[in-house]
């Protein structure tokens, strides 16, 4: 059982998936749990994995579908579909598995008001989805990562298309944005697959760097499959489908999407970049990595800028997500180790800093139905184990010290002024600072204006916590913050340390 | 120019996906975006069975000789399977997006009236 657990990540969901929808006709309430129980196999067997990996000498753990690897069936290893888990996607998967549970617990409730009757649709493609992004991140073949990256792109248009009214068309321009980036993506792997003639990871990790440093097609390639990834980020100047498209989901899809679908594509882009590719690799061509940090840094500052500007409390955790983006983008791009470091390391904080924001936003829709700034007044009195909730996420988010927000920034900053990019050190500095005036406008409208009970009839203020279901997994993702931000040096020296390649110094 | 014949395939697949890319950005018409992306992938498709194919080659089967032992093939004369194989997963995945494209085209459609893009966005915004 021990030697299939690579395996059992990705099938609990996928068959979830299947069973789900399944077992629908014959009883629709069946669904969910079957999904939570495919949801929490593929939890355990990530977490298990995960501290098989810590305590074990061994680097990385291969599964080879079908048996394909064998001397005798394939002798070249390139036919076969090969799993692997190493440090830097053990961390991502137990990430995505473990939010991808919580966020399914969280979800019942507020499914069962906004789509009443669409549940066991709902739960099945849910449950597709997290299978899909577990796949993007669990694979050690480049065109298995595109089928994955398919397979979870196709559920989260449809889940965002629940939302109703202008979700529609927010969920179209998303697929037309997400299919050009996939197709973009294929074609690089054509162009590696004619200069390789392989599809695996591994054996691409030792062609690459060693043989074809300075072949046109496999830089041409890696260009593509670069803008790939980047457009299913949204990463700055292909931004345009995110706001709209989480917003107008619904606060369970936004709440799933949100926090996994972006990071996911990010540790693509980190796994091209640092293993099929190798640093040295993106450090040749200087004049792109230029770009690419100047453009983190415009995504940084558009995120906060037009985040400042909006009313709408979901609409600015959207923007938040751009400039977080543009934080990992950068940092991965730095190609130095403290900012590889902070990039992979804000991979999981970021995860679990938007989760919270979308699950806080999805207990306060459900309670009040709308998520206007200015109609938020007084929420503390209302809800108060949610508005703090809500404020620890802000601190993380800002970067307040005991928080994982902090450390990811240290890094990041720390890469920055390394390698002397001063313009991104500037624009962390800023960002910081426009969510630090979001967060004063937050408190200000949630703890200084104290509602007056005596306007609705009432002699005191009613106190109506979200339901448990939603208040617990929300409670347990804020806490994990701070914890992730107490244990960052474990963290760090023991997975992401690990995970990272042989950097050349300069 | 001889080149240019030689890799007329190719030439095919840069039109095609261009195509494809300016229908998808530069057209108004939710349909006619759909379309372009449809023939942006079959640009794609077509670009991967070009890199398999060989001249005379035939197609990858091994043949069964007596004790039901294979002949091995000779590489140069059979085309590339893997490319195909993968485009097949391609056509499936470029169909099922398709399919969805167009489902959420006729849900905009269905409360729009319009499958034109700014009309819709003035429809949005008012």
């Amino acid at each position: 059982m021990i030697e299939h657990l690579p395996i059992l990540i990705i099938l609990g969901p996928l068959l979830g998936a299947v069973f789900a929808s399944l077992t629908s006709w014959y009883r629709p309430k069946l669904s969910f749990p079957v999904v939570i129980f495919g949801l929490a196999i593929s939890s355990l067997s990530a977490i298990l994995i995960v501290f098989k990996l810590a305590f074990s000498e061994l680097d990385v753990i291969h599964y080879q579908l079908g048996g394909w690897g064998t001397p005798e069936k394939d002798e070249y290893g390139i036919v076969g579909i090969q799993i692997s888990v190493d440090y830097l996607n053990g961390l991502i998967l137990a990430t995505v598995s473990t939010i991808g549970l919580l966020t399914a617990v969280f979800s019942t409730r507020s499914v069962e008001r906004e789509l009443t009757g669409q549940q066991r649709y709902f739960f099945s493609l849910f449950s597709l989805l997290v299978s899909g992004l577990l796949g993007i991140s669990i694979t050690g073949d480049i065109f298995n990562l595109y089928v994955f990256m398919e397979i979870a792109a196709l559920s989260s248009y449809a889940l965002i298309a629940y939302g109703k009214g202008r979700s529609y068309m927010a969920s179209f321009n998303y697929l037309m944005m997400g299919t050009m980036g996939a197709c973009l993506y294929l074609l690089g792997v054509g162009f590696v697959f004619v200069k390789t003639g392989t599809l695996n990871i591994e054996n691409l990790s030792q062609i690459i760097p060693q043989t074809l440093q300075n072949s046109q097609a496999v830089f041409v390639g890696f260009v593509l499959i670069m803008i790939g990834a980047w457009a299913k980020m949204a990463f700055f100047p292909l931004h345009g489908w995110l706001p709209n498209a989480y917003s107008y989901a619904p606060t369970a899809s936004g709440a799933l999407l949100a926090p996994l679908a972006t990071k996911v594509s990010v540790y693509a882009m980190l796994r091209i970049m640092i293993t099929v590719y190798s640093i040295d690799y993106v450090l040749k061509s200087p004049s792109i990595q230029s770009t690419v940090l100047l453009l983190s840094t415009i995504s940084i500052l558009v995120g906060s800028f037009f985040s400042i500007t909006q009313s709408n409390l979901r609409k600015i955790a959207c923007y938040f997500i751009i400039s977080e983006i543009g934080y990992m983008v950068g940092g991965a791009w730095l190609a130095n180790e403290p900012g590889l470091k902070g990039a992979i390391y804000h991979v999981v904080a970021d995860a679990a800093m938007t989760s919270a924001f979308f699950m806080i936003i999805g207990c306060i829709v459900y309670r009040t139905g709308q998520t206007e700034l200015k109609k938020l007044d007084g929420l503390f009195y209302k809800m108060p184990l949610t508005f703090v909730a809500l404020i620890i996420t802000m601190a993380a988010l800002i970067g307040v010290p005991p928080t994982c927000g902090f450390f990811s920034k240290f890094y990041l900053i720390q890469g920055a002024v390394q390698a002397g990019t001063w313009h991104f050190v500037i624009a962390l500095l800023i960002s910081s600072l426009i969510k630090a005036i979001i967060l004063f406008r937050i408190i200000e409208i949630g703890y200084n204006k104290v509602p007056n009970p005596a306007k609705e009839g009432n002699k005191t203020i009613t106190r109506e916590e979200a339901p448990l279901s939603m208040l617990i997994p929300t409670l347990i993702v804020t806490l994990s913050l701070i914890l992730i931000g107490l244990f960052t040096d474990k963290l760090v020296t023991n997975f992401i340390a690990k995970a990272l390649p042989e950097i050349p110094s300069l | 120019m001889e080149e240019f014949i030689d890799k007329f395939n190719y030439v095919l697949v840069v039109i095609l996906m261009m195509t494809g890319l300016w229908s998808m950005l530069a057209q108004n018409n939710l349909i006619k975006k759909c379309i372009g992306m449809a023939i942006f992938q079959t640009g794609i498709i077509l670009f991967f069975i070009s890199i398999g194919a060989k001249n005379n080659a035939l197609i990858p089967i091994l043949t069964e000789t007596a004790n039901h032992t294979y002949n091995d093939p000779n590489v140069n004369e059979v085309t590339n399977p893997l490319t195909q194989i993968l485009m097949l997963t391609a056509i499936v995945v470029g169909v099922a997006t398709l399919g969805v494209g167009l489902a959420l085209a006729q849900k905009v459609h269905q409360q729009n009236d319009s499958f034109d893009e700014d009309e819709i966005l003035n429809n949005q915004t008012k």
